[in-house]
């Protein structure tokens, strides 16, 4: 085994359509102070599908994901250097509205955040920051938002009663409802299952497979078997690289790097 | 055998350790109900309408506490509204913004440090302190400086409590408010400080209590006033300096008075750390 910190790193970036691709990000380095922790990442996450992005613990799969709404800003001494281009139009450059740009690229954590307010204002609260709708209009949008993420029939009853009460399993998803309210267009998960029980990851994928007709998707994620299940393009990170991008099934039947292929097959990770 | 000696050892270190706790924790107790006791025995009995309707009289004559209670309400709310506006904004400050750069972070730790040394500075201090700003250029005693000297001694309580409960709020759920496209400002409004509400307000709480008999500072500033009066401008009579001035005095009614007004005050700070206790009881449950 080579010093993997010489070691030289081939990526395999499949090209998709460029007509399709509503995220590029090109030549992403990213920073924790003077800690490097993305090397030269290029990828293209195609509008209308969802993207699975796998790799060891540490190879900077959140990382890529925290850069493409700019959530790293939140946190001194952490930047990002490259271009990620939403639309033809490079979010890191210095004049972009970082709260409008976190509209447009919504974010769903690892563990369920339901603020402390009613199940309602949890799915309004977004909405009410951009928007000066109607009452009708809002229950409307909170309604059809619970509905997409497969929760109204479980809380038509108890909109107003705190969103802190519900499962682990529904509180993941009324941050889902909550994020897709705002109607963004890019919508990030960051192993978004890691906390829930089987049944709730079932509900969680089906909502996203649903949810993917409107919305580019990226999901990082440990478990490859979702990753296999549920995303149209793979992503496979290794020690802050991209190692391979391709279809979901041609990454896992016919991976062209023999580390993705270490991977998937469980030699190591 | 010597397994056993040391097994026997270890038991008899043990059963001397919990002694002096148990022996430690009941000569706490006995003391608190004590003073609780002492003061319901001589304070009960002085209790009547007299005490919430007239104001505190002269040796021998009809009189009651109203003066004093109405003027101890006045000076610890106007002192609370201060202290809660100042400690959860300053609080905020710490615990949010302090890491924004090198300077925001070396502002913050001398902020808190002070803060860390104001919240143990006597009281008395504080009162001398009160009087030189805010009583000896004005040429009189008055309510503002008396509220002012009581929330500089509950500011950094509400402070220090603050800090640390917004320290406690997962990281997740600022980024949540942040990732959804709110503002900081937005987020620690409607999502950091509901969140910890209940935290807060158990600080603001305690202050209250700890000011609520603070004397020495207020014999410096407020100083006190034998006859009912709201004006701020002026000296107001107050629970703590009556019980100072009546309970060392000759006179059998004025100490009578003093021991209802410290059953008073007794009463009230033991019915706030009761309301905090079931506050931050249901603050668990949800």
């Amino acid at each position: 085994m080579t010093d993997s910190k010489t070691e030289v790193y081939e990526s395999f970036v499949e090209e998709i359509p460029a007509d399709t691709v509503k995220l590029d990000v090109r030549n992403l380095n990213f920073f924790y102070g003077k800690h490097q922790s993305l090397h030269n990442v290029s990828i293209p996450f195609q509008r209308q599908s969802i993207t699975g992005l796998i790799g060891p613990s540490g190879c900077g799969k959140s990382t890529l994901l925290r850069a493409l709404n700019r959530i790293y800003a939140l946190y001194p001494g952490q930047r990002a250097e490259g271009q990620v281009m939403l639309d033809g139009e490079n979010m890191l450059d210095r004049g972009v509205d970082l709260s409008l740009l976190r509209a447009r690229v919504g974010m769903v954590f690892q563990q369920p955040t339901p603020f402390p307010m009613s199940i309602y204002d949890n799915v309004a609260f977004g909405v009410r920051l951009y928007e000066q709708i109607s009452k009708a209009d809002l229950d409307h949008r909170v309604e059809e938002s619970l509905r997409r993420s497969a929760l109204w029939n479980e809380v038509k009853d108890k909109l107003h009663t705190s969103g802190l009460g519900l499962s682990g399993g529904q509180q993941q998803r009324l941050c889902v409802a909550r994020t897709i309210a705002v109607r963004p267009e890019v919508i990030l998960l960051d192993e978004p299952a890691s906390a829930l029980d089987p049944i709730s990851t079932a509900k969680l994928e089906e909502t996203l497979v649903e949810l993917k007709a409107d919305y580019t998707i990226v999901i990082v994620t440990h478990n490859l078997q979702q990753a296999a299940r549920i995303s149209d393009h793979a992503a496979f990170m290794f020690l802050g690289r991209l190692i391979e991008f391709a279809q979901t099934a041609k990454l896992f039947d016919n991976p062209r790097a023999s580390r993705t292929a270490d991977y998937i097959t469980g030699r190591f990770g | 055998m010597a397994l056993l000696d040391r097994r026997n050892r270890r038991k008899a270190a043990n059963a001397l350790f919990v002694t002096f706790c148990t022996g430690a924790a009941v000569l706490a107790i006995i003391t608190l109900f004590a003073i609780l006791f002492s003061l319901v025995v001589k304070g009960v009995s002085g209790i009547n309408l007299d005490i919430f309707t007239m104001s505190t009289p002269a040796p021998d004559s009809r009189g009651g506490l109203a003066n004093a209670i109405v003027g101890s309400v006045m000076l610890c709310t106007v002192a609370m509204v201060g202290a809660v506006v100042v400690g959860v904004l300053a609080g905020t400050f710490l615990a949010e913004y302090a890491g924004v750069n090198r300077w925001t972070n070396a502002y913050a730790s001398v902020v808190r440090f002070l803060n860390d040394v104001l919240l143990s500075a006597p009281s008395i201090l504080i009162g001398l302190f009160v009087y030189y700003i805010a009583v000896k250029p004005v040429h009189g005693f008055n309510g503002w400086a008396g509220a002012l000297a009581l929330g500089l001694i509950a500011a950094p309580v509400v402070t220090r409590t603050t800090e640390d409960v917004l320290k406690l709020q997962a990281k997740q759920l600022r980024e949540s408010g942040v990732a959804l496209g709110a503002p900081m400002w937005v987020t620690i409004q409607r999502i950091l400080w509901r969140a910890s509400q209940g935290g807060i307000l158990t600080g603001a709480l305690l202050a209250f209590a700890r000011i609520s008999g603070e004397t020495a500072p207020l014999l410096f500033t407020s100083l006190g006033n034998q006859f009912m009066n709201t004006d701020m401008t002026k000296p107001i009579s107050n629970l703590p300096a009556v019980i100072f001035q009546f309970g060392l005095s000759a006179y059998d009614d004025w100490q009578r008075l003093a021991w209802v007004g410290a059953l008073l005050i007794a009463g009230a700070v033991l019915s706030i750390n009761i309301i905090v206790r079931v506050l931050s009881q249901e603050q668990k449950r949800s």
